[in-house]
């Protein structure tokens, strides 16, 4: 009986919704309009990602294409590339190449919304909604059965990161850290339902 | 380089279906010809090596003389679609046998040391140490690019070649023989210095046109080098 009651308690604990604290509230389209995420401009990051126990580096360019779509490729230190993503506005996206190895659809399938949030392109269309938890706004727009959000302080002042969630869990966190957004000094990507972190930090070419 | 390649298997693509030599020994002929143009066109100034047994006999016995290397290396990654280029710069240490450290200092920090069966990741964030009969992969990459340093490249399994020559240097372009590396190359070009049979430059040619070129300079052969920077 003690077990059930200690069961029934964790289980509740566990479907508590991650987004339970949050309050609607009215769209600032003005400050949505000064500070929504934007195209990240073309960068070189040095990129560490950490799967399950294992660490793989290697270098991740974004490259703003001239029709205004995205190229996300990853290649390791030694040059060899493991894949090459287009990102398109209207939300179409092209394998260029990717390695046997990564080619598998849950690969791939988290890979695009990962990088989807970094480049921002869920922000680009859509309504927003707004809520307010604490000293900070979320901004979220509805994309099939999640929300990517970007959070903002109350003041409308800085972006502090970007999120896909569903209903009831947060999902994807992107920090971004130090200036320069669009092309700040470093992303760190945590998945929150399994264990895998992609940290990106900017370094100039030459 | 890769150019002269797709040109020659265009070419030759052709000749079959318009059959213009009207088959048999013309056709031969006509290719042969094309071949050896072919060969020419695409390393300029450069001409084959046709008896490889003797120069493979002759390349490792010269090969065998270097002990020890310290060089700088410029690496420069050419990403064709994307008119992008990458340039990073490091250090390359080689210890007979078996012992390689490469370290990338610009623009980013990645190290890679292989001792014997063990190689040793890390960037500024983690350290990797790796026991190699482990993995099939990452055997295959120490045995390559022991087999590059050493000088028993030739001898190697995992290529096909075909070596060419000018006044100055080798030039040795690998093929891969297996599915999986030729995922990651079309071929590999190593040219050697004739002076000394050390390397010059490795060019990584990959199937959808990029190109990583790794060139060493100030190279200092057969001077002592510690054991410890191998410590994997």
């Amino acid at each position: 009986m003690r077990f059930l009651l200690l069961s029934s308690v964790m289980l509740l604990l566990g479907c508590a919704s991650d987004y339970r604290y949050l309050r609607a509230i009215q769209v600032d389209a003005d400050c949505v309009n000064k500070i929504a995420p934007r195209h990240i401009q073309t960068s070189w990051y040095h990129a560490g990602v950490d799967v399950a126990g294992n660490h793989i580096s290697g270098l991740l360019l974004i490259k703003n294409m001239p029709d205004s779509s995205n190229r996300v490729v990853f290649t390791n230190e030694a040059g060899i590339t493991f894949f090459d993503f287009g990102f398109s506005n209207d939300g179409s996206f092209v394998i260029h190449s990717i390695i046997r190895k990564l080619n598998k659809r849950p690969v791939v399938r988290t890979l695009r919304k990962d990088f989807e949030l970094i480049l921002a392109l869920p922000f680009g269309k859509g309504s927003y909604q707004s809520w307010v938890e604490g000293e900070e706004v979320f901004l979220g727009v509805k994309q099939k059965n999640q929300t990517a959000y970007f959070i903002i302080s109350k003041d409308c002042s800085s972006l502090h990161r970007l999120e896909w969630g569903d209903a009831r869990k947060r999902k994807v966190t992107v920090q971004i850290i130090g200036s320069g957004y669009p092309a700040p000094e470093k992303f760190e990507l945590i998945h929150h339902t399994f264990t895998m972190r992609i940290s990106l930090t900017r370094f100039q070419k030459e | 380089m890769g150019d002269g390649y797709s040109k020659f298997r265009v070419f030759g693509c052709r000749l079959t279906r318009a059959g213009l030599f009207g088959g048999g020994k013309n056709f031969t002929c006509a290719l042969f010809c094309l071949f050896s143009f072919s060969a020419v066109a695409q390393y300029p100034g450069y001409r084959s090596i046709s008896d490889l047994p003797t120069f493979k006999k002759q390349f490792a016995a010269q090969s065998i003389a270097i002990s020890t290397i310290t060089s700088n290396f410029t690496q420069e990654k050419i990403l064709s679609a994307l008119t992008e280029k990458i340039t990073s710069t490091g250090k390359f240490w080689f210890k007979r046998s078996n012992r390689v450290r490469i370290e990338y200092s610009e623009p980013f920090f990645f190290l890679m040391v292989l001792n014997g069966d063990k190689m040793l990741f890390r960037d500024d964030q983690k350290e990797n140490k790796i026991n190699v009969k482990s993995n099939k992969l990452f055997q295959q990459i120490n045995r390559i690019v022991m087999d590059c340093v050493q000088g028993t490249i030739l001898d190697s399994k995992d290529f096909s070649f075909r070596v060419f020559q000018d006044d100055g240097t080798l030039l040795m372009e690998m093929t891969p023989s297996s599915k999986a590396l030729r995922e990651f190359f079309d071929t590999i070009v190593l040219t050697v210095e004739k002076k000394d049979f050390s390397v010059r430059s490795i060019e990584m040619n990959e199937p959808l046109g990029d190109v990583t070129t790794i060139s060493f300079t100030h190279k200092k052969l057969n001077e002592p080098v510690s054991d410890a920077i191998f410590a994997p």
